[in-house]
């Protein structure tokens, strides 16, 4: 029986993992970058929720579209002003340089967090109560939080592989010149990726914080959290990559009570490293 | 009546590297024409640069006497110029289906239906390779796959970047062989290849390429009998 609850509470908690590290997957597949900016943008809409939920009572769940949309839109003029033109500009060193502009801009995110919200971890009080199947208990807002990202991972691969744009947008990001034989405009296919990622990277955090405390730093660890998950699934491979959040939930599900909170911690860096001995090629991308 | 392409003095190039140095170049309605060049003489430069991929950097590219010179690639692929680039450029996970889909996007529905039972009847391979993607297809089918991509675009002229690369000769000819069927179907065709023999074989009239200059020109009976075409080759 604990080991069923273990295995729920752990794949309640990779449905959320989904969500972070798919959104992460999303810019990577299409602009061949990885977006450093994106641990500070789940951070960042964590803390909007927490100011957002205590300023108006409203359920976080309300915050979840109004981080998406405002994020989506943030990122599509980020990308249009400042990474599009750095990569074109860039040559063959343009995913070196977009992954410096990505990086100064968490910083300027972290700080943006710092000075809006202050240094503190905080959390939103939602949904305390468990419901209770047997001798199985469950935490309510974990299910909730968990079970709403997953569906938003679902709706995300149904965009993906089953609509004419979603397609345009996996074809792009497969082989951009044979995009362009298909008439596809590339540029605005990645102004897409990108505000679509970022949107859904803060749709993230505003659950995240339901079922853990985040602070501005928090941003790093989010980040390492995302890159381990995409590492261990294939970078843009969707399925493989949901298969691989769910795995490490279930495995921090199980650390957490069997070696205690910190070995929860300690996890996705042992997963990094040992991704990294193990399977080096792990770190390209699929094609 | 204007040629269905026709080029005047295109210059394009590579970051500091000049590789186009004044191309002329047409091809009328209907017709079959090949650019033969060596390695290097910047056949792929000059498809490229007609299909928008390499905005050129002086001179006139002219679509049925409509200017495309330095429009953005997908709107020249809208306006008629379909391109079946140099290594294919599939999309390795996505299936054969998807990508006559979306190359038919650009076409409106019930011309995107006609354009796919033709395509599937030109490869009846494909029709039975629908789902599968396009990453474990054989060489042979994958070149099926590009050409048939670009056709779903309702191309007025075809541009295929030496389809006959790593294909057994057998493939090569049926590939070569559907192109009486596209002419019927006013589809014009410019054609880049190394081999003289193949491309002679298939084509109308021909231009020898060297070092980003057209150096011969004429009809395919023609230079089939020129030993200068030769001579190009070997660099003399
Ligand atoms: N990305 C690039 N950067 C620099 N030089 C290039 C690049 N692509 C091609 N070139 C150069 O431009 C010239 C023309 O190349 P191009 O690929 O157009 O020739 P090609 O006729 O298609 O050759 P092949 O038969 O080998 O395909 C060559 O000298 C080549 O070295
Ligand atoms: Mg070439």
């Amino acid at each position: 029986m604990l080991a069923l609850q273990l295995l729920v509470n752990g794949v309640l908690l990779g449905g959320l993992y989904v969500l972070v590290a798919q959104s992460l997957n999303l810019i990577f597949g299409v602009m061949g970058v990885v977006n450093l900016a994106h641990g500070a943008v789940i951070a960042l809409a964590g803390l909007f929720t927490y100011w957002f939920t205590a300023q108006t009572g409203a359920s976080p769940l309300l915050a979840v579209p109004i981080a998406f949309v405002a994020a989506a839109l943030a990122g599509a003029v980020g990308q249009r002003l400042l990474i599009e033109p750095v990569m074109r500009a860039g040559g063959s060193k343009s995913e070196l340089l977009s992954l410096i502009v990505t990086f100064g801009l968490s910083y300027i995110l972290i700080e943006l967090a710092l000075q809006l919200f202050g240094a503190d971890f905080v959390s939103v009080p939602y949904l305390q109560s468990s419901w209770t199947l047997g001798s199985l208990a469950f935490g309510k807002a974990l299910v909730v939080a968990g079970a709403f990202a997953a569906g938003m991972s679902a709706l995300l691969y149904l965009w993906l592989n089953h609509t004419m744009s979603g397609k345009a947008l996996l074809a792009a990001s497969q082989s951009p010149t044979g995009a362009i034989c298909c008439g596809i405009d590339v540029a605005r296919v990645r102004v897409t990726a990108f505000a679509i990622g970022v949107g859904l990277a803060a749709a993230a955090g505003a659950l995240v914080i339901v079922i853990m405390p985040v602070a501005p730093q928090t941003a790093a660890d989010l980040n390492l959290l995302a890159f381990v998950i995409i590492a261990l699934g294939g970078l843009g491979d969707y399925v493989g990559v949901a298969i691989a959040a769910v795995l490490l939930g279930i495995a921090q599900s199980v650390a957490g009570y069997y070696l205690g909170g910190n070995a929860e911690y300690v996890l996705p860096y042992v997963l990094l490293l040992a991704v990294m001995v193990a399977l080096p090629g792990r770190f390209r991308r699929v094609r | 009546m204007s040629a269905a392409l026709s080029l005047s003095g295109v210059v394009a190039g590579i970051g500091p590297l000049t590789i186009l140095q004044g191309v002329d170049l047409e091809v009328g309605e209907g017709e079959v024409v090949v650019v033969l060049g060596a390695n290097g003489a910047g056949k792929t430069t000059l498809l490229r640069t007609i299909a928008g991929l390499l905005a050129p950097r002086a001179g006139s590219i002219r679509l049925r006497g409509e200017e495309i010179a330095g429009r953005p690639a997908h709107r020249i692929t809208r306006a008629g110029i379909g391109h079946v680039p140099s290594g294919r450029e599939l999309f390795p996970r996505l299936s054969v289906g998807d990508h006559l889909e979306l190359g038919g996007q650009v076409c409106a529905p019930a011309r995107r239906a006609e354009l796919r039972a033709s395509v599937l009847e030109m490869f009846p391979v494909l029709a039975e390779r629908l789902g599968q993607r396009a990453g474990t297809l054989s060489g042979g089918e994958q070149q099926m796959v590009a050409i048939a991509r670009a056709l779903m675009t309702d191309p007025r002229v075809l541009l295929l970047d030496e389809p006959s690369t790593g294909l057994a000769p057998r493939i090569v000819l049926s590939v070569f062989q559907t192109f009486p069927a596209l002419r019927k179907q006013g589809v014009s065709i410019l054609l880049a290849e190394q081999s003289l023999t193949l491309g002679l074989s298939a084509a109308d009239r021909a231009y020898v390429m060297d070092h980003g200059r057209m150096v011969l020109s004429g009809t395919a009976a023609e230079l089939a009998g020129d030993k200068r075409v030769a001579d190009t080759y070997l660099g003399r």
